[in-house]
C-alpha cells in the first residue's frame, strides 16, 4: 500500500488524535443545529419565562416575577395532587409493568417456537397510536353498554363507572398504561434474556440448580443493564404521560387523574399562564434528570460486560 | 429435568401464553368488531359480540364525512417527511460519532439528553415561537418538531450499528484514494442498511402516533389521525362504528409495517443497546 490518506489500522477505534476531525464535525453540524433548536433554545426560553408573570390572554406585557411562580407552585394543592398522580403512574410502571413484563419474557423464552410471532402480536398495544388505545378503552369502560360491565353484571357484581369514579379513575388509567406498555418491557427483557451468555447458565444447570434458582440468582442479576435501560426509558415516558389522560378522562373527575404533564398543559394551553406553566415544566425537567441519573447509576454499577455490545 | 412431565409443562405454558394474548388483544378485537357493526348494534345492552352483518359503510363515513381521508393524507405527509429528514440528518451525525468520535462520549450523551426534556418544557417555548412566526397549524412546524425529536434517537441507534461495522473496508478504500465522503456513502452506508431500516421504521411510527405536539401546534389546516379521533367522541350523537373504523385506519399502517419488519424492532426500541443473537 502506498502512503494512506491517514494512518489506517490504528486509526479509528482509539482515542488518540483522530484524522478527519473536520469531516466529523461537518457531519454532526445539522444534528447539532437541531439540538440547539429543540433543546437549548426552548430550555433557555422556558427558564426566562418561568421568572416572569406571562399571561397570554391579557394585554399586559410580561413582567419580571422573580421566584414568584416557583413559590406559588409549592403552595398550590393542585401541584401536589398532580405530583401524587405522576408518582402513582410511576409506581404502576415499576411494581406492575416490570414484574409482568419479566414474567411474559420468561414465558416466551420457554416457548422458543412461538416466541417471535407472539412477541410481535403482543407488541400491538405498544405500537398503535395512544389515542387509538384510549378509544378502545373508552368503549370497554362504557358504564351502560361496555363489555366489561356486561361481564360483571353476569357475575352479579355491581357495575362501577370506571373512569367516571373519583376512586377508580386513576386505577382505570393505570390499567390502560399497563396494557399499552407492558409488552414493550417484555420485548426488551426478552431480547436481553436471549443475549445472555449461555455457557455460564448451562454450567449452573449442570451443577444441579433448578430452573427457578438459575433465573433468580443468575439471569436476573445478569439482566440488570437491560432492566436499567428499560427502566430509564419507561420512567421518562411515564413522566410525560399525556395522551391517554387527555382522551379518556381529561384529568377528571375533578383532578383525580391530572398528572404533572397534564396539569402543566392545562395551565399553559387552557389558562395561558405561561410563566407558571414554564416554572412547572422546569421543575419536571429537574425531577426527571435526577431520577434518570439515579437509574443510570444503578445500571452502570453492574458493569457492561454482560451485554456483547 | 428435561423430558419428565414435559408435555404438561408445555401445555401450562401455552395456556399462560393464550391468556396473555387474550388480554392484550381483546381491546383491539373489540375495536375491529365495532368497526363493522351496523348502527343499531353499537350501543346495546347486552352488547353485541358479533355483528349481524358486516357494515362497511362505517369506513366510508369515517373517511369522507369525518375527514379521515384528509387525516390519513396529513399523517402520511408528516410522518414520511419527518422520517426522511431525521434519518438523513441522523445518519451523518451517527457516522461521525461512531467513526470519528466527534466530540467524544460527551457529545453523544448531549445529543441523547433531549430525551430527558419533558414535552411540556419544549412545548411552551415552541408554541410561542411558532405562533410568532405565524406557523401554528402548518406542516412545517409539525414536521420540524418531529424531526428534531427523531434525530437524537436516529443518531444514537445508528451509532451503535456503525460501531459494529469493521472499519477495515473503509480504511482500505481511503488508502486507495477514496475521499472520506466516498468511504462513508459507498462503503459504510450500504452495510448499515438494517440499522437504517430500524430507525426509519421507528421514526415513522413515532411521528404517525404522536399526540401532544399535534394537539398544541395544529388546529384545522393540519389534522393528523390521532387528533381527529378524540374530537369525534364529543357531543351527543356519537358514531361509534365510524370512530372505530377511523381508529382501525389509524392503527393499520403501523401494525402492518411492524409485522413486515419485526426483526428490526428490538434493536430500535432499545435504542440500539440490545444486540440480539442471530
Amino acid at each position: 500500500m502506498t502512503a494512506p490518506a491517514f494512518n489506517a489500522p490504528a486509526g479509528w477505534p482509539t482515542r488518540r488524535a483522530v484524522p478527519g476531525r473536520r469531516f466529523g464535525w461537518l457531519l454532526v453540524t445539522p444534528a447539532l443545529a437541531m439540538f440547539a433548536a429543540n433543546c437549548i433554545f426552548p430550555l433557555v426560553y422556558a427558564v426566562l419565562i418561568s421568572f416572569q408573570h406571562y399571561q397570554m390572554l391579557i394585554p399586559v406585557p410580561p413582567r419580571f416575577a422573580g421566584l414568584a411562580n416557583y413559590v406559588a407552585i409549592f403552595s398550590d394543592p393542585l401541584f401536589w395532587s398532580s405530583l401524587k398522580v405522576t408518582l402513582w403512574f410511576l409506581a404502576g410502571v415499576i411494581f406492575l409493568q416490570f414484574p409482568a413484563g419479566f414474567a411474559l419474557a420468561l414465558l416466551l423464552d420457554r416457548l422458543p417456537k412461538r416466541a417471535d410471532l407472539a412477541a410481535t402480536v403482543l407488541l400491538i398495544p405498544t405500537i398503535i397510536a395512544p389515542s387509538v388505545v384510549a378509544f378502545q378503552w373508552i368503549q370497554l369502560y362504557n358504564y351502560q353498554f361496555g363489555p366489561i360491565n356486561f361481564l360483571l353484571g353476569l357475575a352479579g357484581i355491581a357495575r362501577p363507572t370506571w373512569t367516571g369514579s373519583p376512586s377508580l379513575a386513576l386505577p382505570s388509567l393505570m390499567v390502560v398504561d399497563f396494557w399499552e406498555w407492558t409488552p414493550f418491557i417484555m420485548l426488551l427483557l426478552l431480547a436481553g434474556l436471549r443475549a445472555l451468555p449461555t455457557d455460564i447458565i448451562e454450567a449452573a444447570r449442570v451443577d444441579g440448580s433448578s430452573a427457578w434458582q438459575v433465573t433468580l440468582r443468575m439471569r436476573l442479576p445478569l439482566l440488570r443493564p437491560v432492566i436499567g435501560i428499560a427502566a430509564v426509558l419507561r420512567v421518562l415516558m411515564s413522566f410525560k404521560l399525556f395522551d391517554i389522560i387527555y382522551v379518556l378522562t381529561a384529568g377528571g373527575p375533578g383532578a383525580a387523574t391530572e398528572n404533572l404533564a397534564y396539569f402543566t398543559y392545562i395551565q399553559a394551553f387552557r389558562y395561558f399562564n405561561l410563566g407558571y406553566a414554564s416554572a412547572l415544566a422546569i421543575l419536571q425537567l429537574i425531577l426527571v434528570i435526577v431520577l434518570a441519573k439515579a437509574l443510570l447509576a444503578l445500571t452502570r454499577q453492574s458493569g457492561r460486560q454482560v451485554l456483547p455490545a | 429435568m428435561k423430558g419428565r412431565g414435559f408435555g404438561l409443562r408445555e401445555a401450562l405454558l401455552s395456556l399462560a401464553l393464550a391468556i396473555a394474548l387474550a388480554f392484550f388483544l381483546a381491546p383491539v378485537a373489540w375495536m375491529l368488531i365495532t368497526a363493522v357493526k351496523p348502527p343499531g348494534e353499537w350501543l346495546t345492552s347486552p352488547p353485541v359480540f358479533w355483528p349481524s352483518h358486516f357494515y362497511w359503510r362505517n369506513f366510508s363515513e369515517a373517511l369522507i364525512r369525518w375527514n379521515g381521508l384528509k387525516g390519513l393524507v396529513d399523517s402520511f405527509i408528516v410522518a414520511t417527511l419527518s422520517t426522511l429528514l431525521s434519518v438523513l440528518v441522523g445518519i451523518f451525525a451517527a457516522y461521525a460519532l461512531a467513526r470519528y468520535r466527534t466530540g467524544g462520549e460527551n457529545l453523544s450523551f448531549t445529543i441523547l439528553s433531549i430525551l430527558f426534556m419533558p414535552s411540556v418544557a419544549v412545548g411552551i417555548p415552541m408554541y410561542i415561537f411558532w405562533r410568532r412566526l405565524g406557523l401554528l397549524d402548518s406542516f412545517s412546524a409539525l414536521i420540524f418538531q418531529y424531526t428534531v425529536f427523531n434525530v437524537p434517537f436516529v443518531s444514537w441507534v445508528l451509532k451503535s450499528f456503525f460501531e459494529d461495522l469493521n472499519p477495515a473496508l473503509e480504511e482500505s478504500a481511503l488508502a486507495n484514494g477514496a475521499t472520506r465522503w466516498q468511504a462513508f456513502v459507498d462503503i459504510a452506508l450500504p452495510l448499515a442498511r438494517p440499522g437504517i431500516i430500524a430507525v426509519a421504521l421507528l421514526s415513522f411510527i413515532f411521528s404517525w402516533n404522536e399526540f401532544f405536539f399535534a394537539v398544541i401546534l395544529t388546529r384545522a389546516r393540519v389534522t393528523t389521525l390521532p387528533v381527529i379521533l378524540p374530537t369525534l367522541m364529543e357531543g351527543h350523537d356519537i358514531r361509534w362504528g365510524s370512530i372505530a373504523a377511523m381508529a382501525t385506519v389509524a392503527a393499520a399502517p403501523v401494525v402492518l409495517i411492524a409485522f413486515i419488519l419485526q426483526r428490526y424492532l428490538v434493536r430500535g426500541l432499545s435504542f440500539g443497546t440490545i444486540h440480539e443473537r442471530d
